[in-house]
């Protein structure tokens, strides 16, 4: 199943708040859907999940539009939005057996479906609690299964994991893991980019409503030139460590950060390992030499400038 | 007995989970308690004051009556501003941006959603009727009122609700932002207290003609039959608008409500012209002529601000049969048809108002053009205003204003026209004049002048020809664009043609 998005553009007034963005993800892929607040994520995924109407352009999902057969793509979306449940009134059984019931499901199908939601997201030792007094956590979970009641193909996740404590984070990484392995393909947007990192394919940076870059994790994240930042912490001797660094050919630069150097250097990753050995060979007792990545998070703050429509 | 079982598992199954959902949340919530807490204290207190404190209720023969009429004032105050309310604000908060609820993009139909919450108030509003019925059972013990009476009642008022609750639901469909829709629901409050006070006034009558003796008069059961269809009417015509305006805009939501409203239209125009004949008088004409007349000059501001480009969902179901696509136009959502469908009801109620005069000209009287003219100018002016107003809007505000809001720009030029250069004229000449108000709809309505309105009617004869002819263009643009799609464009290679996609 392949989602594409084709020059969706939604303008409030005089505000464009989606500014002509295209991209596509698919079945098993998790892609996270980054940019600073104001950015239009929220409103994409409005569209996507067919609460709002693009000013122009098109999503679909395989051959269905969301813009001319909606009905036909809320089957096969799950929309996850930033706002929590807020019901009074409703348990958490009642409400997930009304999302059951308004998506078709009839007779034993639905208690069955509806308990192993509830089974799958922790939810049954609390369904029959009233969903307004649940914690922002639980809301989460119950936002979740909600989205997942009908078994939808295409996951689509705003700020799903804001407000989660940490322990409840892990499980939704679990949880969005298990669902990837199932063939779900999954937008997820967060500003916890650390965590979605460490879940996802692939991510689509917007700023301004437009998108900066977009790609595999490798592709974002892969650096543009040679170089390679290594953080080496020595057992002792920092500063002959410090001084022998600068004299070094290949090190472009050293910078002394605590008890640990950060190093960069100038070719390939042949070159840190050679480091490594002439450190060694050289009587420095190395306690840490760990290469430091260029992440998502550096990637952000690099391409984006913070700016709002 | 597990037949019995099985049989309450599939009605279950088959209950639309909007009345399951509302009902669940009205039973566990303080709102339906609370107001039925009150509503029984009030019924006993009012029951308990007349009978001590009025000793004559006890000894007359028209002591239930009295007590009668203030129970099922009670209940109708209660049930048509609580009930309606409840439903219409629940819904609002439901449809607001900030809180929009996620049934919305379940695959519930947009009628299982509107009929879910309809069939919810009226169940509430059953509640309410069976936690009244012990009372209304002892003012037939008491004597003055018979039972016929009180099902009358009791089912005119509860027909009464019904269109109160249908039209909470419509309100509350209205995409509007916050400030304007509690403009919307204080004007609509305004509006169900007048009714209120009209319809126990009715009652009273009702009671004071006493209906227990009119139940064998043909006239009660037409007139009975008359009020029972102009409700279900309004609840048809409330439940299509509002299913209207929560579908989705790609689909054709013009099409059953122009649908119901022709049915509306021809069905009440055979009702009247059948009463008119009955009673000898043009008056059951002029007024079903008003009142559609009023209905569809709405219903232009309405038309011209409905999208001019159709997607590929409401284009291939456009027929290719010229005459058939023709008819289509008229039905289909789309600005230029539904500004011609509007415009020719308007005209066919104009020409048969004054068909009808000539079919029977002892019906004429000195001044029945005088009254048939200011709906011709009514709705000729209308026209002109919408057209102008899309005119103004495609030559010079394309950019800047959206189709959606043609009816703003109506607006304004109707306020210019209407008010601020009648008013300039005032100040300059320091008197009033009835010819300022020529170009006002409602004008010929509030001339005491009648040599004005034969001069408002050729003015507005002259706009309606003049931007029509400078609108034909659009319409057979408009026409012209109206076709079925020759093929579904691939969505592959739709993709491919943007060249821009960043697959991940």
């Amino acid at each position: 199943m392949q989602v594409t998005i084709t020059n969706l553009r939604k303008d409030f007034g005089a505000t464009r708040a989606v500014d002509d963005i295209s991209f596509s993800f698919s079945s098993g892929e998790i892609i996270g859907f980054v940019g600073p607040n104001g950015a239009g994520k929220t409103t994409t995924m409005r569209i996507l999940a067919t609460l709002d109407e693009p000013t122009s352009g098109d999503a679909q999902i395989d051959d269905v539009s969301i813009v001319e057969v909606p009905e036909q793509a809320r089957r096969m979306i799950g929309y996850v939005p930033d706002a929590l449940p807020m019901h009074r009134d409703i348990s958490v059984h009642e409400y997930l057996d009304f999302f059951a019931r308004a998506y078709g499901l009839a007779g034993t199908q639905r208690r069955q479906v509806v308990e192993n939601i509830e089974e799958f997201t922790n939810l049954a030792s609390i369904r029959e609690k009233s969903l307004y007094a649940l914690s922002k956590g639980m809301k989460q979970r119950v936002s979740l299964a909600r989205a997942l009641i009908h078994d939808p193909p295409v996951l689509v996740m705003d700020e799903p994991a804001s407000g989660l404590d940490p322990r409840a984070r892990v499980e939704l990484r679990e949880l969005l893991r298990v669902l990837s392995s199932q063939g779900k393909a999954i937008l997820i947007s967060s500003h916890i980019l650390t965590e979605l990192s460490e879940i996802c394919d692939g991510a689509v940076i917007i700023e301004q409503g437009k998108i900066i870059t977009a790609g595999t994790l490798e592709e974002i994240i892969k650096p543009e030139d040679e170089q390679h930042t290594v953080l080496i912490r020595p057992l002792d001797k920092q500063d002959d460590l410090y001084k022998s660094l600068l004299l070094m050919p290949n090190v472009a630069a050293a910078n002394q950060l605590g008890n640990a150097i950060e190093a960069r250097i100038a070719g390939s990753e042949e070159m840190c390992s050679d480091l490594l050995a002439t450190l060694i060979r050289d009587g420095y007792r190395i306690v840490e030499f760990k290469q430091q990545g260029s992440d998502l998070e550096s990637v952000f703050m690099d391409v984006t400038k913070g700016e709002t429509q | 007995m597990k037949w019995i079982g099985d049989s309450l598992e599939k009605i279950n199954d088959r209950l639309n989970p909007i009345v399951v959902k509302e009902l669940r949340q009205a039973v566990q919530g303080k709102f339906l308690v609370v107001v039925i807490i009150c509503f029984l204290c009030v019924q006993l207190l009012t029951m308990g004051l007349f009978l001590v404190i009025d000793k004559s209720v006890a000894e007359s023969f028209d002591g239930g009556l009295k007590i009668f009429r203030v129970l099922v004032s009670n209940l109708l105050m209660t049930c048509l501003l609580c009930i309606p309310a409840y439903t219409g604000i629940r819904l609002a908060n439901e449809r607001a941006d900030a809180n929009v609820d996620l049934l919305f993009i379940t695959t519930l139909r947009p009628q299982s959603i509107i009929w879910g919450k309809f069939l919810a108030g009226l169940v509430i509003t059953v509640l309410l009727y069976s936690a009244c019925m012990p009372f209304m059972t002892f003012t037939y013990l008491l004597r003055g009122i018979d039972l016929p009476s009180i099902f009358v009642l009791l089912t005119f008022d509860f027909l009464v609700v019904a269109v109160g609750i249908q039209s909470a639901i419509f309100v509350a469909c209205i995409p509007a932002n916050r400030v304007f829709r509690v403009i919307l629901g204080v004007g609509w409050f305004v509006i169900v207290l007048i009714a209120v006070n009209i319809i126990t006034v009715f009652s009273l009558l009702l009671m004071e003609f006493g209906i227990g003796s009119q139940l064998d008069a043909a006239e009660f059961w037409l007139g009975a039959l008359g009020v029972l269809v102009s409700g279900l009417a309004l609840i048809g015509i409330f439940a299509l608008l509002s299913i209207a305006l929560i579908s989705p805009l790609s689909a054709n939501r013009a099409l059953p409500v122009r649908i119901l409203v022709t049915v509306v239209w021809f069905l009440t125009g055979i009702g009247a012209a059948i009463w008119s004949i009955v009673i000898d008088d043009f008056d059951p004409i002029w007024v079903w002529a008003i009142l559609h007349i009023l209905l569809h000059s709405i219903g232009l501001f309405v038309a011209v601000s409905e999208r001019e480009h159709l997607g590929w969902r409401v284009r291939q179901a456009v027929p290719r049969r010229w005459f058939a696509r023709s008819m289509a136009f008229l039905f289909y959502s789309g600005a230029a048809g539904g500004v011609m469908w509007s415009a020719s009801i308007i005209a066919l109620t104009v020409l048969s108002a004054v068909g009808w005069l000539i079919v029977f000209p002892h019906m004429v009287t000195n001044d029945e053009m005088l009254r048939i003219a200011p709906l011709a100018v009514l709705g000729l002016y209308t026209f002109s205003y919408v057209l102008a107003a899309s005119l103004i809007r495609r030559n010079f505000l394309m950019d800047r204003v959206t189709s959606n809001y043609t009816w703003v720009i109506a607006l304004v030029l109707l306020g210019i026209t209407t008010t601020i250069i009648p008013l300039i004229l005032f100040f300059i000449y320091g008197k009033w004049d009835e010819n300022w108000l020529v170009a006002s709809p409602l004008g010929p309505f509030l001339f005491h002048d009648s040599e004005v309105v034969p001069f408002s009617l050729i003015i507005s004869i002259f706009c309606a020809v003049f931007i029509g002819a400078l609108s034909l263009p659009w319409f057979f643009r408009q026409f012209n664009a109206f076709r079925p799609p020759r093929e579904k464009v691939a969505s592959g290679s739709q993709t491919d043609k943007s060249g821009n996609v960043l697959g991940v």
